[in-house]
């Protein structure tokens, strides 16, 4: 609480947006993005492939320029003081490629000894970020052997050296197995708990709800929601229902149906099933429920399709992409 | 917390040099210089002609193929520096740390330096030592000769850097360095003096000096060329005309090194 009021006052969140843009000749790849994290918040940036996610992170961490607006990290302009406004921070962006002729250890006292760390305080944090990410045992290998995945465990160990107070992590999860997935978010996870602030890009909403408080979701190159995961999954009141019964329902059954309140859309699967997109949360899907057994229709299963955020997320993009 | 930037351009020299290293490109060219200093040394025996009686004539075979040295110097340790960490990827994990890009460009410029400057040395070593063993004297005029392609070595690396900084594949740079120097400067640099313009200013021409310290070179310029056809301008414009290219060379690969933007 004190942390954010001292924020307000001296304007140095983590991360700061404001009127971010990009162009790429006649392309738009970033509107006019407005977003602050406040400090000890782990916010998912979400949105489809070509969004404009990796753009904002790009310019963030100073790798390309903006059209307009600007960027600032801890109220540091990454354009104007690149330097101090990266020292704060660990980054790893999209699928970083590594010198194959160096082992993750050199790689480790290269980015140390360009950010001003002592040998014996290196030798410490390369050991302690080697085993978080389950690359000791390869610690004198050359990475020219190393998976797309056992790189991208390095290029989260690289981020880590310096225990960074901002953590900018574009698509983390990326080329991993499934396990690798798991293991880098329980990484996440327990960086968050520490309390550091994350700024994570993901066009996978679940792994947004599984490790984010917040969420902002991008399309087009626009800002389309900005909240917290819970606030948003309670405030999403559609959701779709699938729905499959003992023997498939008629014509007239569905009519019916469509008139049931809370009943927006109904789509017909086959096989005895049906998709119902309900508006209204709970009391509306009991409701449901309730009339199509009334009706003497003989549902085997009534289960949510995804979450409500997920809905919300899909909605939001459809109408943007209309727009 | 960052080091200063003195400290980083050491610290990406010395990975650099790691790279030439490991990368086996140094004993590439190590390999090649022991092969031209044995042929230098082995085939004259052989078909049973008689060495240079004088340490310049003796020395001045090798100087004629010290510019050869000094490009594939810029080729191998120069040309693809830069513009390898756009098309590998690896400036996705450099890029993000607290150091700016000309500490990058000057350290990477660093590291070339001191490798083809070790190649030379070798290669300048190995024939002082070879016309000291020969002819039994050595000369100032053969430090001078070493001098003069170290001063052309540095205008070669800032003009290899300039290129990478411009381009976008590995493979054109290295191809556009070697050729610029091997081909396009000297065809100019050719041509020039027919037109009555004297090519001080062309690098090749200038690299006369390295042989003309010692007398002149020993093996004639190719076909096509012959004694009246090469221009050398005085040592000092021609050391002038190096540092200009060396100079010029690693100040636009910085400037176009910062503008240049990581995007896929």
């Amino acid at each position: 609480m004190q942390s954010s009021r001292m924020e307000s006052v001296t304007g140095e969140f983590p991360v700061h947006l404001e009127g971010l843009g990009k162009e790429y000749g006649h392309f738009t790849a970033l509107k006019s993005l407005d977003l602050t994290v406040p400090s000890g918040t782990s916010l998912g940036f979400l949105g489809p492939n070509g969004a404009g996610k990796s753009t904002t992170i790009k310019i963030m961490t100073n790798l390309i320029r903006p059209s307009r607006g600007r960027a600032t990290l801890f109220g540091i302009d990454v354009r104007q003081e690149p330097t101090r406004a990266l020292a704060r921070i660990g980054a790893v962006i999209e699928t970083p490629e590594f010198y194959g002729y160096l082992s993750p250890l050199e790689t480790l006292a290269y980015v140390g000894r360009l950010r001003g760390m002592s040998s014996s305080e290196l030798e410490r944090r390369s050991e302690a970020v080697l085993k978080e990410v389950k690359l000791t045992d390869w610690a004198d290998h050359r990475i020219q052997e190393f998976s797309k995945g056992m790189k991208q465990r390095l290029a989260i160990a690289q981020a880590l050296l310096h225990e960074p107070e901002l953590l900018i992590l574009d698509e983390p999860t990326s080329g991993l197995d499934p396990r690798g997935m798991a293991e880098v978010r329980d990484v996440i996870k327990s960086l968050k708990d520490q309390g550091r602030t994350i700024f994570m890009s993901s066009h996978l909403l679940g792994e947004v709800q599984e490790v984010c408080d917040d969420v902002a979701l991008l399309n087009h190159g626009e800002l389309l929601i900005h909240g917290s995961v819970r606030d948003l999954s309670r405030g999403a009141d559609t959701s779709t229902f699938q729905t499959t019964f003992l023997s498939s329902p008629t014509p007239q059954d569905l009519e019916a149906l469509a008139t049931v309140p809370g009943i927006v859309e109904i789509k017909d699967g086959g096989d005895s099933t049906i998709d119902l997109r309900i508006s209204g949360g709970e009391e509306a899907q009991a409701r449901v429920l309730e009339a199509m057994v009334s009706r003497g229709l003989k549902v085997t299963t009534y289960r949510p399709l995804g979450s409500s955020l997920e809905q919300l997320y899909l909605d939001r993009i459809q109408e943007s992409d209309r727009l | 917390m960052t080091a200063s930037p003195v400290a980083q351009v050491v610290t990406v020299a010395s990975y650099e040099i790691r790279k030439y290293i490991r990368g086996r490109r140094l004993l590439g060219i190590l390999i090649l210089v022991g092969l031209i200093v044995g042929l230098f040394l082995g085939l004259p025996p052989a078909l049973g002609i008689a060495y240079a009686s004088t340490p310049n004539a003796f020395v001045s075979t090798f100087a004629t193929f010290a510019s050869l040295l000094v490009i594939l110097g810029g080729v191998l340790f120069a040309a693809d520096a830069l513009v390898s960490e756009h098309e590998k990827r690896t400036g996705y994990f450099l890029f993000p740390n607290p150091v700016r890009r000309e500490v990058l460009v000057l350290g990477k410029i660093a590291a070339s330096l001191i490798v083809c400057a070790a190649v030379l040395t070798l290669y300048y070593g190995a024939a002082a030592i070879a016309a000291l063993a020969i002819t039994h004297s050595l000369t100032w005029d053969i430090g001078l000769s070493y001098l003069y392609a170290l001063a052309y070595m540095t205008a070669v690396v800032g003009i290899a850097y300039l290129i990478s900084s411009l381009l976008k594949s590995t493979v054109a740079a290295t191809v556009l360095t070697f050729f610029l120097f091997t081909l396009i400067f000297s065809i100019v640099g050719g041509i020039l003096p027919l037109a009555k313009i004297a090519p001080w200013f062309i690098p090749t021409s200038a690299s006369g000096i390295i042989a003309d310290a010692l007398g002149g070179p020993a093996v004639g310029p190719g076909p096509g060329g012959g004694p009246g056809a090469s221009f050398i301008p005085d040592p000092a414009t021609s050391v002038i005309v190096f540092l200009a290219y060396a100079v010029a060379g690693a100040v636009l690969a910085i400037l176009l090194f910062r503008r240049r933007e990581l995007s896929s």
